[in-house]
Formats: structure tokens, sequence, C-alpha cells
């Protein structure tokens, strides 16, 4: 601890309180500590200082410091006895709560309780952080997922499966062991009985039958059309001119629709239909040709029965300059007809 | 309203499920209780839901507004019902506007909608959408969003489809669930016209509550006395400061029959936006629970016999502090 220098040593106190000695230091010195309750015989005895040092190698119990207590007054005191006695007994009074810490271990306790509360204070930053990242881990955005490489952007819905497989044993739904308090997700929620009796819906019923009268409508009209005659006015529904689908027409027969509805196997209306249509156009267009080929040239009789692959085509594949070197000698095919080929063969 | 409430009077037809009447019947103790509440859980997870009623069932999933959760409602009743074993066709039956594709997450799949089946151009089965992660679960668009269906026709060619579903040689489906477009336009027309059943989608605010009513009232009109009533975007909070209508009250209004309330939950929309439905969140959420539980009770033709109306604060540890 701190010390003053000084030359002169005044009233000496040996053998204090093993935490603490007191000197009396000059009168000229300014006091450092004053104590309360000796302060006003210190004004008597002039001013003079009190200097506290520690002293590690003096052990020993209150007692044994009692007995061992002298003063030795070197200078000009008036009643060194007496002081000696009151201060003395200042000391006591000052150092007891010392006496009582080192006595209760205090140094060992002190530590222990820094530690302690140093863990806490890991333990609560720690799980602070690991919060956070889990919150931070909870964004669920689709830019989050994509950007953690979850979930593909252009794969929606089709991308890593989330799903927990038994959806009758959740842990984290539990029905109180009392009546009527159930905890979900660590809130727990007091339940209510319903009290809706059968009574009270036929009369929302009944006033609501009073209230609503209405049919669904089976006509759609424009404003301005006439109602068929054999039709319900209360099932008619004007269409507003502004309506966005005012002016739809419907060209689906109806019949058609509800076969091409009904229709389990095989290919659906429309196609085949375009389908036949196509291929009646082909076999036209085909049959258009070898007329045109058999008036001109008798060979081309032979291809009949070949529509697809006929041998004109052949030829100008394999041999592209024949028109140029026969002129009309090979018939050039049709822009049709080759088109018409080629969705042929896609079928 | 809720101050109303009398314990005791529970409906006629209450029987508490034997695995849950254990727990959920007040004990006889030394210690006598002055009003012992007896509640029916309205969690039920130790079992599979029996179908019941006639197959296919045809429920219109509807509510009247707009932006209440008719969408969300049918994707998730839909793939819950999936997988519990159900088979399931999902028809979006809103020919301008359809959204139940993005929801499921197969929208780059629909090549072909019902309007192509009606005209031809494919057959109705090539016109289904399997959902691959459930492949019980079929989606059917009706139309594609710039194509128009003529309005008279709608209504015919959905019942159509209903048939054809029916008389199909894998097997009608246990379920088609139908989503009806907002309004009570041709759209909501077409959609009703093939149910037997209607889920009427609701939040807890008046607009929506009104609309609701008329709504209902429409479907009792139509012939459509099975309707039950899911309340969604629901606030315990709210309710506990009395800033938002508790589920009772608006039973109260509507005196309809409760399939499930859905809490509020951002969950929802991140289910959205990824194409993923709410019930497969691993883990999973408060709101896909509650439909789950919806679509369970679907199921089963049942209703909730209570109701989660306030949030009690949870008794906190010692050590509630260090994470406890």
């Amino acid at each position: 601890m701190a010390s003053i220098p000084t030359a002169l040593h005044l009233p000496r106190i040996r053998s204090l309180p093993p935490l603490i000695r007191i000197r009396f230091l000059n009168a000229a010195a300014p006091p450092n500590l004053q104590l309360d309750s000796f302060s006003s015989k210190l004004v008597r005895l002039r001013s003079f200082k009190i200097r506290a040092t520690d002293d590690s190698l003096d052990t020993g119990d209150e007692k044994n410091v009692e007995e061992r207590a002298g003063i030795e007054v070197e200078g000009n005191g008036v009643h060194p006895q007496r002081i000696a006695l009151s201060l003395r007994a200042s000391i006591n009074t000052l150092h007891a709560p010392f006496l009582r810490l080192k006595r209760s271990n205090f140094g060992t306790k002190y530590s222990l309780g820094l530690c302690i509360a140093l863990a806490a204070i890991v333990v609560i930053v720690v799980r602070q952080l690991v919060v956070r990242s889990r919150s931070r881990e909870r964004q669920g955005s689709v830019a989050d997922l994509v950007r953690r490489g979850q979930l593909r952007s252009d794969r929606r819905g089709i991308s890593k499966p989330l799903r927990y497989d038994d959806p009758f044993n959740n842990p984290l739904v539990k029905v109180g062991k009392g009546d009527s308090t159930v905890e979900m997700f660590g809130k727990v929620y007091r339940l209510a009985p319903v009290i809706l009796t059968k009574e009270q819906q036929s009369s929302h019923q009944k006033r609501r039958s009073q209230v609503y009268q209405w049919k669904r409508p089976t006509i759609f009209l424009k404003e301005g059309d006439d109602i068929p005659p054999d039709v319900d006015p209360d099932r008619v529904r004007w269409i507003p001119a502004n309506h966005p689908f005012a002016t739809t027409v419907s060209d689906i027969d109806e019949n058609l629709a509800r076969e091409n509805v009904y229709q389990k196997q095989g290919a659906p209306f429309r196609i085949r239909v375009e389908h036949e249509a196509l291929q009646r156009k082909i076999e036209a267009l085909q049959n258009r040709q070898k007329s045109n080929k058999a008036s001109t040239d008798p060979n081309g009789a032979r291809d009949f029965g070949s529509p697809i692959n006929s041998k004109p085509q052949e030829q100008l594949e394999t041999n592209p300059s024949a028109d140029q070197h026969h002129g009309q000698g090979t018939a050039k095919p049709d822009s049709d007809e080759i088109s018409l080929t080629d969705e042929l063969r896609n079928f | 309203m809720a101050s109303s409430l009398h314990p005791h009077s529970l409906p006629a037809s209450f029987h508490p499920l034997p695995h849950l009447s254990r727990s959920l019947i007040p004990r006889h103790s030394n210690r006598k209780r002055s009003t012992p509440i007896v509640v029916r859980s309205v969690l039920q997870w130790n079992r599979k839901p029996e179908l019941s009623g006639e197959t296919p069932r045809v429920v219109v999933v509807t509510s009247g507004k707009g932006g209440v959760g008719k969408t969300t409602t049918t994707a998730n009743i839909g793939v819950s019902l999936a997988r519990y074993g159900f088979s399931v066709v999902a028809v979006d039956a809103d020919a301008g506007l359809r959204n139940l594709d993005l929801l499921l997450g197969l929208e780059s799949r629909v090549v072909y909608t019902a309007a192509e089946a009606l005209n031809g151009d494919c057959r109705l089965d090539q016109a289904l959408v399997r959902d691959r992660r459930w492949p019980s679960l079929e989606l059917l668009c009706i139309s594609r969003p710039r194509s128009k269906l003529s309005l008279a026709f709608g209504p015919k060619a959905l019942t159509w489809v209903v048939d054809a579903l029916r008389s199909r040689s894998s097997g009608p489906p246990d379920f088609v669930l139908i989503d009806c477009p907002a309004g009570i336009d041709a759209g909501f027309v077409t959609a009703i016209a093939p149910a037997h059943e209607a889920v009427l989608v609701t939040t807890p605010d008046i607009t929506a509550l009104r609309d609701a009513d008329r709504v209902t009232g429409l479907l009792e009109c139509d012939g459509i006395r099975d309707i039950k009533m899911i309340v969604n975007r629901v606030r315990t909070d709210l309710i506990r400061g009395e800033d938002m209508m508790s589920v009772l009250d608006v039973q109260e209004m509507l005196g309809l029959a409760l399939l499930g309330v859905i809490p509020e939950d951002a969950e929802v929309i991140k289910s959205t936006n990824r194409g993923y439905p709410l019930v497969l969140n691993q883990p999973p959420s408060m709101a896909g629970l509650a439909f789950e539980q919806a679509a369970w009770r679907l199921a089963e033709q049942d209703s909730m016999q209570a109701v989660m109306v306030e949030e009690a604060p949870k008794k906190r540890g010692f050590f509630s502090f260090f994470g406890g």
C-alpha cells in the first residue's frame, strides 16, 4: 500500500490488527484519514496523520491482537495512555469487519462467485447467439431459401420434401392434465365449450331464408336480350355490358362437351378429328399429285400405296440439281405436302 | 357474446372420444370444485380420421369476401386429407384468377384444364395434375387465366366434371374440393353447382361476417344445408384485449357449426410464397396444425366442441432466464 515517507516517526502502533497498521505522524503533515470515532480527541492532540499499511505477515485473531497491542509514543503526546486506549477501541471497531471477512475465507468465495457470474454471462451470451442464428435460419423467404440452396427457384413445389410422417403424434401439442387447457408451442390455451345449439342454428337458418330470397341462375343474358318463354325470370342472371365475359360466345356444343368430359380412353375428340382431317387432306393432295404424275410420267404409278415416302421427294433429296438439269422432269413437291407430312410424322 | 358462456350447456350429441375422455373429464377429488368445466379437446392426434358420408364428398370452399383465405384453406385441407390417406381432387373454380396451383406449387405442371377437356383437346384424366409429394392429391384448374368460358356454361360443365370423376375407371375420389372465387357472381354460381356441402371461410371482422352471412343464405337457398365455417386469422391477444371478435362471437352471429379456428401465423405467407402448403412445414406451425384438425373434422363430418379463447400465461421456472 502507499506509504508516506517521513523522517520522524511519531506515535507508532505496533502489533495492530493484521490488515491495518496506523502510525501517528508528525503534526505538520496533513491527515490522510480521519476516523469519526476519535476525531474529537485528535483535535485536542493536535493534528496527526494516520497511515494504514498492510501487514500480510501478521496473522492472528482479535484476542492476540488486543494482547499484543502496544503503543509507542515518540514525541510530545499529552496523555499517551488514554490516547492508546481510545485508539485501540477505535481500531477494534474498524478492523472487526475485515477480520470477519478473513475468518470466512473471503478470497476463495469471492473468486468462486466471480467464476459463477462469468459462467452465467457466457451461457447467456452463447444462448442469445444460438437463438439469433436459429432465427436467422428460419427466415423462410424464397430468396433466403434459394440463397441457402434449399430451394431451386425454377422448381418450386418439387424441391426438398418437407414432410413429417406421423401427424398423430405431435410433441408440440400437449393436452393439459387438468380439464380444459392445451399447450401448443409453449403457450397454454384455455378451452371454452361451444354453446351453439340446434335451436339457434335453425333460428339462424329461418332468419336467412326470410332475408335472402335467391334462386341459382340457370341462364345468363346480356342487357337487351329477351327472356326465353320457358325460363323462370328469377333464374336469369343479367350480365352487365362491361363484364369481362359479356362478349363471350359459347361455340362449344354442349352434348359434344359432355361426351368429351366423359371420355376415358383413346385420343381426345378434337385431336382425333384434326388428325383425320389432316390425313384426308394429305391423301387428297397425294391423289392429286399422283394423277398429275400419271398424266406426265407413267412410271410414277408404282408409287401408289406409299403416300408419305414419295419418290419425287427422295429424288429431290438425293439429287438436288435435278431440277436445274431436267427442268420439269421431276415433280417439285408441294410445300403444303411437306409440312403436312412432317406433322403427320410427328404424330 | 362470449360472456354468456354456460359450461354445462353442451350439445346433446356430445360424446367424448374414449382416448380423450380420461384427461378431459374432471376427476373426482376431495376438494370440491364449484364449476367443473367439461370440454372436448380441439386436438385429436391419436387416430386417423374415418371417412363418413357418401363418396365423393363434393365440398365447396367459399366466403363471399375476398382475401379471407379460401385458397389457402383449400390447399391445406386438400393436402391434409391426402396425408390422411384419402384421394382428393382439388378444383380451382376461379376461371379468371386462379391461384390454387401456385399454393400447391404445381403451376409449372398445369398444361391442360377442364376447358380443354370439354373442348376435346385432352381427356379429363390428362387435365388432372397429380401432386408428386402426395399422389392421392390431384389438381384440376377449370380454365386458363386468360381464356374465357361462357358464363352459362360453367355450372353445367363443373357438374359434368364431377360426374365424370365419380365414374372414372380408377374409382371415385373421396373428396372433391372446389375453391370458389370471391363474390356471388357467375364464378360462385359455377362453383356451388355440383357441391353437396360447403365450408365457409371467414375472418372475425364485420365486413367478412356480413358477406359470409349473405353467402350462407344463398347456399341455403340453393339447397346446400351442410355448411360449416372456418374462422381464419384469429389473434388471441387481440381477443383478450377485446379488440377482435372472439370465435364464439362469430359463431353466435352466423349460427354455423365450427370446422376449425386458424390462428394468425406468419408461416402462411411464407408457405404461400414457397409454393409449399403449410401443413407440410417442418417443424409444424400453429396454423398448419389447425388446418389439419379442420381436415380431420371434415373427414368425420365432425365439428368443434371447444375453442381456445384465451391465452393463459405459462408458469415460468426459476431457470427460465437461462432458457429452462
